[in-house]
């Protein structure tokens, strides 16, 4: 990975993930940059904006799909982020929840905090969510499309190597009560 | 497991009676029992997490959705949690129920337990209300009253589950 000029940015990566489904999944973002670019790709109601601590929004987005399980969840981490709560992919592959998948954005950074290199930068997610999700039910982000995402079993894991961005993620500019008002709205 | 013969069992039915919509946790030995019965119990799903902040995590995703989660962890699992609880369950003023069995207790004085609790003092019941319960003999209706409190003070409420010297002879 070399050569990062010619991968997508975050907002675009979460942009294209968003759209592989054919209705808007409930999208659990972590804190950091996840929730500034999930906002950037396009606010919804069915947004969930994680304030943290970092890591969180899988297990956040484990406990969403539990009690809606008639609705898909997508769960946004960085790597930086994932790496925190690395054993929450444990917890999903054995919960075996059939709505939820995991977007895993690496762009070997921090992107928040002065993009301080992350000590997974020469990590390869697509072994690590294989050995919990299987061959079949983690892939990376440029080799779906709508029609293949659609008939992969869940849990699943989307790998999107991304471009490290020049600056900050745009702010979020919502409150936690605002968050959760709007979300318990659309959740309902 | 025959730590807590009777007391897990009512625990269960007093969580029952709470109808969550998911109980999660990391298992204790005063907890055992009560896990294994939310396991095989039809009314709700147990998710058993790996971490204990984790378990943190999975009921902010159901209490943001408005359902009621229930969290079970030892005194060590919920010193481990602190900061999602922190920054996820006071900073959105979410309303789910943590049952932590307090550990080092005057009846329960293993030398590994000693610290946990004193941390337990230390860190927990400064930031978050903490309500004291014989883990021998618990009231039907803790776990509903419980989410009434959480739910009109719009943040979590941690039940402490001990073991209390006499409470054997007692039961």
């Amino acid at each position: 990975m070399s050569d990062l000029s010619n991968l997508p940015s975050q907002q675009d990566a979460i942009a294209a993930a968003l759209a592989l489904y054919p209705a808007r999944p409930f999208a659990v973002s972590d804190i950091g940059s996840q929730i500034g670019w999930l906002k950037a790709a396009g606010h919804d109601s069915r947004n969930l904006y994680v304030s943290g601590p970092m890591g969180l929004a899988t297990s956040v987005a484990l406990g969403l799909a539990a009690v809606r399980p008639n609705e898909q969840v997508l769960a946004i981490a960085g790597d930086g982020a994932l790496a925190m709560n690395l054993t929450s992919l444990a917890t999903i592959a054995g919960a075996k929840p059939k709505n939820l998948a995991i977007l895993l954005v690496d762009n070997r950074v921090y992107e928040f905090t002065a993009s301080v290199p992350t000590p997974t930068r020469e990590l390869d997610w697509l072994a690590v969510g294989r050995a919990f999700f299987g061959a079949d039910q983690c892939m990376r982000l440029s080799d779906l499309t709508p029609e293949r995402w659609a008939s992969i079993t869940r849990p699943s894991m989307i790998v999107a190597d991304v471009a490290p961005a020049p600056g900050k993620p745009p702010a979020l500019g919502l409150t936690p009560a605002m968050i959760r008002l709007e979300f318990l709205k659309a959740s309902r | 497991m025959a730590e807590q013969a009777s007391g897990g069992d009512r625990l269960f039915r007093s969580i029952v009676a709470a109808k969550p919509k998911l109980v999660t946790g990391v298992p204790d030995g005063m907890l055992a029992q009560t896990i294994m019965l939310c396991e095989a119990s039809p009314d709700f799903p147990y998710i058993a997490c790996a971490r204990e902040e984790e378990c943190i995590g999975v009921a902010c995703g159901a209490a943001m959705a408005g359902e009621r989660a229930i969290v079970m962890v030892q005194n060590a699992g919920l010193l481990n949690s602190l900061g999602a609880f922190a920054t996820m369950g006071l900073r959105y003023g979410l309303p789910f129920v943590i049952i932590v069995t307090n550990r080092g207790a005057l009846a329960d004085p293993n030398g590994y337990d000693i610290e946990k609790r004193e941390a337990f003092d230390a860190g927990v019941r400064p930031m978050a209300r903490v309500f004291d319960f014989d883990a021998s003999d618990l009231p039907d209706d803790l776990i509903p009253a419980a989410f009434k409190w959480a739910e009109a003070a719009r943040k979590p409420v941690i039940l402490a589950l001990e073991k209390r010297l006499g409470a054997e002879a007692a039961a």
